[in-house]
């Protein structure tokens, strides 16, 4: 028990509660900002189950994060991808997407139980060496398929970084990983440049459609990337989000606009449908501020930067691999969602940890967080 | 290893967020923030309402109702196309006329206008909201996205044709609040005098318009409302008018084309102020038709034209009165005696008596009466061009009346000087002589006349008000008192035994006046412009006439009539 005490990471924790708060009083007033009344009490919903949520973590915190792998892991996995087959056939369509199944999003919870599942056998599938790498591979990708085709493109983006540093925290044939981590970089900007050529101006529609053909993206997906790419060409249509994502961002100015005063939110420019969830962002900087960007930054810098630190003073290959697949997979989160909502990388659906309104996802994170700890507790006295 | 090289780039990661986020929340702040004002606020001007006009007696000239208008904010409706968001506006508002029960007045061109113009600005859809349409609007408020109510203000003449000329009528500003309307989004745009008194008192009448933001959300509602400068009400303006005397002389000239002033010659207050034929400027709210204004202005009558103060006549016989006095200023006995034969020669030139076969002996008081055109071409020349010109202009003629109101036209007096510069010609006796019974090139207006008539009964000269409380400026006339004592009485046997009886016929007080018969035009044109101008009582007027009759017959079967009547109507109460 001294143990737990001595080395429970209190900043994580800290750092932890405080974006619980911050995000409880976004949704509060990302809430209050739409007419449906169901809206405005989410606030309180999103704190009951983050308290819940904190039971969750001191629980696994406590509990000693080896047992759970040994018992839990296959279950977790198992029970992942029964989930994913069951939303893709019982799932109620919301947006076009179907990834609710009754009240949680199991898409959000596979990422966990992939984490935990990799952590366990990683070191295992290491020893097979290029056969590892591609069972490794089989065991990752057949979820991430299967989230894909929700689709749930966020979720699968998330999980890759954190999946690719974990193979590499597991040294899971290295060389191949350095390939496909080229493959992918190169890939992606092949698909940005198609796309470029396809949509900038005065292209020929045939030109434009021969191009698009060899684009591996759905319709709206390349939407997307042309608004990553042009901006300011169509900010009443396709780029209206991402323009008014950055009227919010901006014009809260150095200090922000005061806690429940975001202008563009409560006048409902922010896209309403998404204010509470993938663009919690903007509501939250433009009430606070580039003071309170960086806030933010620095609290989320608190969780994954002391969660990687576990990983590296962990003395426990399984605890190293799965402190670091959880802060990654984090820090995505965190990087992809903001760095959408300026314009840095193109839009894509994906929660902001804490602070957007999506309860699974939060049960999650705090579950996550709650093994990450459990890893730092449990690190035994010399490595 | 792998774990200190992801805290590396988590590092980096939100290094780069940061310095991103700085750009967009430091050094791009003003411009989004601007972006968010922009399509947020709109900045609207409301108008102050006008001030009222009254008669002396407190009866309303001109006042305001309440008008409703739809307005519609155009922005929400953006689309990628001109044609595709003028699609959409169109349908919208197509969609709410079906609700409120009026059929879309906007053409394409309107409203495409309106886009390429001012997007930001709501469009005024429908003016002027009956209550059925309003409780319809309102009943379904929440289905008129973009649509609101804007209230604003029409001006009404509730009497018509009454002062038309005097009272003038408004019109809508645009684009004359000096600032500039880019500075707002929407400018209730206010009302200006065009004409008349709104004209001249506008500054008085208009108050002060007042400044509003409006928030507005995405769907283009208002969702706030925060003043910014309070209106300030215009103010009411009193007029010395007197309804009742107005009525009646609008009565006297209806069917004729002329003009009528009665005013007050103790302190200069305008009574009554007419010109004939009028217009009814309760059709010219609430804008004026560019039909009714192109019949009016193509009118041979030319009813826009105010006569009773811009109206250029000649005097006629109505002058005499003033060549009496140049007459006694240059040491004329009154009683002297001239004999009237009909004719007054003159080398080449012939001037003919009213008398073909003359009057006979006459003295000022009789050729007063008689109205004698020889005894007065001979006074004139005995007076000289010098003394009549004198005496004309201190009686006010030949310069504006200094008047509160637009149109005061000075008239001509005309001497040697004037007369080389208009004809190249110099001044001969012969102007002298038509000029001494009120021809030559004399022009007066009847309200320089009314004053004329007024001075003589009280031997000030006042300058007319046409606004209650304004001090009236009072000229005490250059010319003993005995002098006037005179041409009065010379006026008083005008009404008594003259040619000007019609004029105090049944009046309960002495009147004194003059008569006028004054030919213009030559051939087809020629016609005659019939006067009367009075004053009354006799012995301390309070009352001065002047009206003014084209084609008439003669000053007293034409007139004179018409100025018995409205006195009756004053003193016989």
């Amino acid at each position: 028990m001294a143990r737990y005490f001595k080395n429970f990471n209190y900043l994580m924790f800290f750092a932890m509660v405080a974006l619980i708060a911050i995000g409880t009083v976004s949704i509060w007033s990302a809430g209050n900002a739409r007419s449906e009344a169901v809206f405005h009490g989410m606030w309180k919903q999103t704190l009951s189950t983050a308290l819940f949520g904190l039971v969750v973590y001191f629980v696994l915190s406590a509990l000693d994060y080896r047992r759970l792998l040994d018992f839990g892991s296959v279950a977790a996995y198992g029970t992942a991808l029964v989930l994913l087959v069951a939303v893709l056939a019982f799932g109620s369509e919301i947006y076009g997407g179907k990834r609710w199944l009754w009240f949680f999003q199991p898409s959000e919870i596979s990422k966990l139980c992939i984490i935990m599942f990799l952590a366990d056998y990683g070191r295992k599938l290491r020893d097979f060496g290029f056969l590892g790498f591609m069972l490794t591979g089989l065991v990752v990708g057949v979820p991430l398929l299967l989230i894909l085709a929700e689709p749930d493109l966020g979720t699968a983006l998330t999980l890759v970084p954190a999946v690719l540093m974990m193979m590499f925290a597991l040294r899971i044939w290295r060389k191949g990983l350095l390939v496909i981590l080229a493959i992918m970089a190169l890939g992606g900007s092949a698909i940005m440049g198609a796309v470029y050529e396809a949509e900038k101006p005065g292209v020929a529609a045939e030109t434009r459609a021969a191009i698009l053909k060899w684009v591996p993206l759905k319709p709206h997906q390349v939407k997307r990337v042309k608004v990553f790419l042009f901006p300011e060409e169509d900010i009443l249509g396709a780029g209206y989000n991402l323009r008014q994502a950055k009227i919010s961002i901006g014009s809260g100015g150095f200090s922000g606009k005061g806690i429940g005063k975001g202008e563009t939110n409560h006048l409902k420019y922010l896209p309403q449908a998404i204010s509470m969830n993938d663009f919690i962002f903007c509501v939250y900087a433009e009430e606070t501020g580039f003071v309170g960007s960086l806030a933010l930054l620095a609290l989320f810098g608190m969780l994954v930067i002391p969660g990687a630190w576990t990983a590296f003073t962990s003395n426990d290959e399984r605890g190293e691999a799965l402190a670091l697949g959880v802060s990654v997979l984090v820090f995505a989160h965190v990087y992809i969602n903001i760095a959408m909502s300026i314009g840095l990388v193109p839009i894509t659906g994906l929660p902001l940890p804490f602070i957007s309104s999506g309860r699974t996802f939060l049960l999650t994170v705090m579950a996550a967080l709650g093994m990450v700890q459990s890893v730092a507790t449990h690190r035994e006295a010399t490595r | 290893m792998t774990s200190i090289v992801s805290i590396v780039m988590f590092v980096l990661g939100f290094i780069v967020l940061g310095v991103n986020l700085k750009e967009v929340q430091v050094d791009q702040s003003a411009g989004y923030s601007y972006a968010n004002t922009r399509q947020s606020v709109r900045r609207v001007q409301t108008a102050a309402p006008r001030g009222c006009i009254y008669d002396r007696n407190g009866t309303l000239l001109a006042g305001n109702r309440k008008s409703i208008c739809v307005v519609l904010s155009t922005t929400p409706f953006q689309a990628r196309t001109w044609e595709a968001t003028q699609a959409r506006i169109t349908e919208a508002i197509e969609r709410a006329g079906k609700i409120v029960g009026r059929e879309n007045p906007l053409s394409k061109r309107a409203v495409k206008r309106h886009i390429n113009q001012r997007l930001a600005m709501p469009l005024t859809v429908w003016r002027d909201l009956n209550d059925q349409e309003l409780a319809r609007f309102c009943e379904h408020e929440a289905e008129l996205a973009g649509f609101s109510l804007w209230e604003t203000e029409e001006r009404i003449y509730p009497n018509g044709r009454l002062a038309s000329h005097l009272i003038g009528y408004v019109g809508r500003s645009e684009g004359e609040s000096g600032a500039g309307d880019v500075k707002f989004n929407f400018s209730d745009r206010e009302m200006r005098g065009r004409s008349g008194v709104e004209h001249y008192y506008d500054s008085f009448l208009r108050g002060v318009s007042g400044e509003k933001n409006l928030i507005v959300d995405a769907r283009g509602f208002t969702q706030e409302e925060e003043t910014v400068k309070a209106t300030r009400r215009g103010l009411d303006l009193k007029l010395n008018l007197d309804a009742g005397i107005q009525r009646t002389v609008e009565r006297e000239l209806k069917g004729c084309i002329g003009a009528c002033v009665v005013m007050n010659p103790q302190n200069g207050e305008v009574l009554a102020f007419a010109s004939a034929p009028d217009y009814d400027i309760s059709e010219f709210v609430p804008s004026l038709k560019s039909e009714l204004y192109d019949r009016l202005a193509g009118d041979a009558r030319k009813p826009l034209l105010n006569r009773a103060s811009g109206g250029a006549y000649a005097p006629g016989s109505t002058f005499k009165p003033i060549t009496a006095l140049a007459g006694l200023g240059a040491g004329i006995k009154p009683e002297a005696e001239y004999e009237c034969i009909g004719v007054y020669e003159m080398g080449m030139m012939k001037l003919r008596c009213a008398r073909l076969w003359g009057h006979g002996p006459e003295n000022m008081r009789t050729a007063l009466r008689d109205s004698c055109n020889p005894y007065f071409c001979n006074l004139g020349l005995e007076a000289g061009t010098n003394a009549l010109i004198t005496t004309a202009r201190a009686m006010g003629l030949g310069a504006k009346t200094g008047v509160d109101f637009g149109v005061d036209m000075a008239g001509v007096v005309p001497d040697d000087e004037w007369k080389r510069k208009m004809y190249g010609q110099k001044w001969v006796s012969g102007d002298l002589a038509q000029m001494s019974i009120g021809q030559s090139m004399l022009l007066v207006s009847p309200l320089q006349m009314a004053r004329v008539a007024g001075a003589l009964g009280t031997g000030y000269l006042a300058t007319p008000r046409i606004k209650s409380g304004e001090v009236a400026e009072l000229t005490k006339l250059p010319f003993p008192e005995e002098h006037l004592k005179t041409v009065r009485e010379g006026m008083e046997l005008v009404v008594k035994s003259g040619s000007g009886k019609p004029a105090g016929q049944d009046v309960s007080v002495k009147v004194a006046g003059k008569t006028g018969t004054a030919e213009v035009g030559l051939g087809e044109t020629r016609r005659k412009n019939t006067w009367f101008i009075a004053y009354a009582p006799a012995e301390n007027p309070t009352v001065a006439v002047a009206l003014v009759v084209e084609y008439g017959e003669s000053g007293g079967s034409t007139a004179a009539p018409k100025v018995g009547a409205i006195l009756r109507s004053i003193f016989n109460g």
